[in-house]
């Protein structure tokens, strides 16, 4: 597994959008994020692992998601990130931001 | 913003936080171990393993704490941080600069909050800026009619009030309650509506109504009826008559007057039931109630005045009494109401407006105190702050930390003042309120009390602040390393010190001189002879019956009351007046001369009293005889003078059998003087003796419903002396009711404006004095160890104790005389202010302008005495020793 710390090779701010939509199917833990990503993405997304926990805060920060401790499917004591109403919304926003960059990105590209 | 607070609260819970990140982020691990382990590595590969996957974890924990950290909120957590730490190593320093500050702070707040309850609040009813009150009350009630007939133009509506005391007693002792009388329009003009109920209406007071009703303030629902809705319709006895009452006022709504709280208000349509044949209503020439009115939005208070200059003549022909000559002859002006109208205001605001000025000195002394203890802070603390500044802390950052410092001792003084000054304003309204009756204000901190407390706080740490602060500025990064010992050279910032003492010195003398002056008032005030023997009686204010209101029922009333009283067990002696003595009460009449009619410019005060009234309270009879029984109705008309009255009106001829003509220019009565008493104070000590002639009580020809009885008891007797005025009272007649007071009452509830002043200002003086003093100190003792070296040089060269004592002196000498030049100037013109408040004393009485300095001289030689001595004991080997 290739890793890295820092999400740097990711536009800014893209983890935190990543984090969102994972989390928009329901509430996950760290380790369940990191799972997603890895599969959502067939293994390109390998997130640093640790550096999604900083990502996280941030999302509790701005109360785009709250977090709880609960049980995990095989018994262990884990903390569940659940989105909230306010980070729907910023999933939605940032999307579509997302969505502008790229096709800017890509226009640029195809000019060339 | 909710970000913030939760950025705060995340500071609070931070313990719980980090273990929460330090347990998910194994969890996390263990969770990656175990699938590892499923795909076939061993659990010690697995956990190297994932230990590698989760990379840098304390970098990843940092960076997760820094998100919810702001650099800013950082920076001053630690400056806070440092700052009380700093703080709590010098207690002494604290405690003495924050104990100043609330005391300052809190004597400010305290007086301001009465000052802007008394003076600046407006009153709570709909527009209170529209709103004037008839200027110089009061006025008749055939006056008020006339008023509310004719005046449409001018006003949206106007109303009249009276205030008064009601009994809520069935029987027996009276239980007073404060209240008002008023006109049915009054609420709707003011605009304020009920909580409960409904309040008095146009309807209710008219004289067909049924005006038996009454409304009743929030304080009194609440205390009497526990705020229960079954109040509404709930009978109430005033005054022996049943009222039932229909309504509640609203909280913070104490009545149209400032300075009292209407418990019960009535309409003026009741007052014929209350009063009998005393009734007001009618009457042409009784002056007892206010108004008030609410202008009609665009008419500003100059146009109603010129409206009421054409308006007068009417109100005037409609209201004027049968035999009058001179009858609302000055204009009627109409002055601003916004604030409420305030008898209390105008008693007081002059002495509030002294001891506002006076606390604000103080205030300013201990800013100056502040700002010394604090620059002597900084520059003790300069090998520390340049070691800080050499170690990389920006300049900035340093005078940082001392403002900080300054904050948080401006911040801590600030809320203790704020709770002092909550104690300390109930404690001095409370000293407001005499035996006449309570004293209301609304003291509940609004914003504008909030808001001059923080104002005063920021001014505080500005001036407290900006000294040390300058200081920091000569602090260089190299000075830790430099050994300074051996300077000679006189330091700048200590003339920035003498400058701050000078200021405490020229404050103290002030306030001093303030404190002598008023302190000599009440002094002078507590010497003055009272002319009777004030101690031992009780004086109870009897209230005949209303359905007695037959004057010969009356004076039988009466006459059956003082043999009664005379008779009844433990009794010495004891005698009926109309006027109580010192109780600021007063009735006069014109004096005519011999041979002229009497003049406005011959003034007597006069009291109806019974015989043995004067043994009873002391008054020495000089010449002449006492009155007699014979001394009634239908007997030749005699009177009884003081020795003052003799002098002014008798012009030195024998005075009995003297012919004494009293009375206004129509009601003029001639009276034969039978005897001359010695002088005795009449309405207030302020006033002292004045003119007296005192007449037979029993040759009133309409007596009043009250009397006053004034008893002198044994010893044995007074501890029962209520029991004993129930039962003689209850056995003559049980509709009599009564108030009973001890005689030292009235004559200490005459000088509670001078005791408060004299209190406070000695208290403030003495403050001062002790905080000019120990800056004073501070500057000496400083002044003497910087030039530690010099003094041990020149006493080792062979400069003797003495010359050392002197070189000290000469420097304080210096200070204190242009302190005291300063606070002389400062005192001889503040002083112009207070004269009003004195008692036969100059406001600039050079006694204690003497007196005054000469203590300032004593404390501040006293102050500088200390460190002086010690220079003057510097071993010079010691000090050579030490360089």
């Amino acid at each position: 597994m290739g890793l890295t710390n820092t999400p740097s090779d990711l536009l800014p701010g893209t983890l935190e959008l990543l984090i969102l939509k994972a989390l928009s199917h329901g509430p996950k833990h760290g380790y369940g994020i990191v799972e997603h990503l890895r599969l959502a993405s067939k293994d390109v997304l390998q997130v640093g692992e640790s550096a999604l926990y900083p990502a996280l805060q941030r999302l509790l920060v701005n109360a785009w998601a709250t977090a709880e401790w609960g049980t995990s499917e095989n018994n262990r004591r884990a903390r569940y990130y659940t989105l909230t109403a306010t980070g729907r919304r910023q999933l939605a926003a940032e999307r579509a931001e997302f969505d502008r960059m790229v096709g800017g990105i890509q226009g640029v590209l195809r000019t060339t | 913003m909710t970000s913030l607070i939760r950025r705060l609260w995340y500071r609070v819970t931070q313990a719980r936080h980090d273990t929460d990140l330090s347990e998910e982020i194994e969890t996390h691990r263990q969770l990656r171990q175990a699938q590892l382990e499923r795909g076939g590595l061993s659990p010690a590969d697995a956990a190297l393993a994932s230990r590698r996957a989760l990379g840098n974890v304390t970098l990843a924990r940092e960076e997760a704490r820094d998100v919810w950290t702001l650099a800013w909120i950082e920076h001053a957590w630690q400056d806070l941080v440092l700052a009380v730490r700093g703080l709590r190593h010098s207690k002494t320093f604290t405690v003495v600069a924050v104990g100043t500050l609330a005391l300052g702070i809190g004597a400010n707040t305290a007086l301001f909050s009465i000052f802007d309850s008394l003076l600046l609040r407006q009153l709570p009813v709909r527009e209170p800026s529209r709103l004037v009150v008839f200027d110089e009350g009061s006025y008749t009630y055939p006056i008020w009619q006339a008023v509310e007939a004719q005046t449409a133009s001018v006003f949206e509506g106007a109303f009249a009030y009276a205030n008064l005391e009601l009994d809520l007693a069935v029987s027996g002792q009276r239980q007073p309650v404060d209240a008002a009388y008023a006109s049915g329009g009054l609420f709707d003009v003011l605009g304020v509506t009920a909580i409960r109920g409904r309040l008095l209406r146009p309807s209710d007071d008219r004289p067909d109504a049924n005006a038996m009703v009454a409304v009743i303030s929030h304080r009194f629902w609440q205390q009497r009826y526990a705020g229960a809705d079954s109040a509404i319709g709930a009978a109430l006895t005033l005054d022996r008559h049943p009222f039932t009452i229909v309504g509640v006022m609203p909280p913070g709504f104490s009545g149209p007057d400032v300075g009292r709280l209407d418990d019960v208000m009535i309409p003026f349509a009741a007052e014929p039931v209350l009063r009998g044949v005393d009734s007001g209503l009618t009457e042409r020439s009784m002056w007892w109630l206010e108004i008030m009115g609410r202008l009609k939005p665009g008419v500003s208070l100059e146009q109603a005045n010129a409206a009421l200059v054409t308006l007068q003549p009417g109100i005037r022909t409609a209201s004027m009494p049968a035999d009058a000559e001179s009858f609302l002859e000055d204009p009627l002006t109409l002055v601003s109401a916004s604030t409420g109208r305030s008898p209390l205001r105008r008693r007081f605001e002059t002495p509030l407006r002294a001891m506002q000025a006076t606390v604000a000195a103080v205030l300013l002394i201990a800013c100056a105190s502040l700002a010394n203890l604090m620059l002597a802070r900084a520059l003790s603390r300069r090998r520390e702050l340049s070691v800080r500044l050499a170690l990389g802390a920006s300049r900035w950052r340093v005078t940082r930390l001392l403002a900080v410092e300054t904050v948080v001792v401006v911040a801590a003084g600030a809320a203790l003042g704020v709770l002092f000054a909550r104690w300390s304003s109930a404690v001095l309204v409370q000293q407001l309120a005499t035996w006449r009756g309570s004293v209301f204000l609304d003291l509940s901190l609004d914003w504008r009390v909030l808001g001059f407390t923080a104002g005063l706080a920021a001014v505080t740490a500005v001036i407290a602040g900006i000294v040390p602060a300058l200081a920091v500025t000569g602090v260089a990064p190299g000075d830790a390393m430099k050994e300074s010992s051996r300077t000679i050279t006189g330091d700048r910032r200590l003339s920035v010190r003498g400058a701050l003492v000078v200021v405490q010195i020229a404050l103290s003398l002030v306030l001093i001189v303030g404190a002598g002056l008023f302190l000599r008032t009440f002094a002078a005030l507590n010497a003055t002879p009272l002319g009777f023997a004030a101690g031992g009686l009780t004086v109870a204010n009897v209230n005949l019956p209303a359905v007695v209101s037959e004057p010969a029922a009356r004076r039988d009333l009466l006459e059956r009351l003082d043999a009664a009283i005379a008779a009844a067990p433990g009794v010495r002696a004891a005698g009926l007046s109309v006027i109580a003595p010192i109780t600021g009460s007063g009735w006069n009449d014109q004096i005519g001369k011999a041979d002229g009619p009497p003049t406005a410019e011959r003034r007597a005060y006069v009291n109806a009293v019974t015989p043995r009234w004067f043994a009873t309270m002391g008054i020495r009879r000089l010449i002449g005889r006492d009155f007699a029984r014979t001394d009634r109705i239908g007997a030749p008309p005699v009177t009884i003078v003081n020795e003052t009255f003799a002098r002014r009106f008798l012009a030195g001829r024998p005075p009995i059998g003297q012919r004494v003509v009293a009375g206004g220019p129509r009601d003029r009565h001639e009276f034969e003087v039978v005897g001359v008493v010695s002088d005795a104070v009449y309405r207030s000590l302020r006033e002292g003796v004045v003119p007296t002639m005192y007449l037979p009580l029993a040759s009133e020809e309409s007596p009043g419903s009250g009397i006053t009885m004034t008893v002198s008891t044994s010893n044995a007797a007074r501890s029962t002396v209520d029991r004993l005025l129930a039962d003689t009272l209850h056995g003559v007649d049980p509709g009599l009711t009564f108030s009973v007071r001890d005689f030292d009452q009235f004559i200490r509830g005459g000088l509670t404006q001078e005791r408060l002043v004299a209190l406070l200002s000695a208290f403030f003086g003495g403050l001062a004095l002790l905080l000019a003093a120990i800056g004073l100190y501070g500057v000496v003792a400083h002044a003497v160890d910087v030039r530690r070296t010099e003094i041990g040089l020149r006493l080792a060269l062979g400069a003797d104790r003495l010359g050392i004592l002197a070189l000290v002196f000469r420097r304080v000498a210096v200070m204190l005389a242009i302190g005291l030049a300063a606070g002389l100037g400062l005192s001889l013109w503040a002083s112009r202010f207070v004269g009003a408040l004195l008692f036969h004393l100059e406001p600039r009485d050079v006694t204690t302008f003497a007196a005054a300095l000469t203590v300032l001289v004593a404390a501040s030689a006293l102050a500088a005495w200390i460190p002086a001595r010690r220079a003057s004991r510097i071993d010079p080997a010691q000090v050579l020793r030490e360089g």
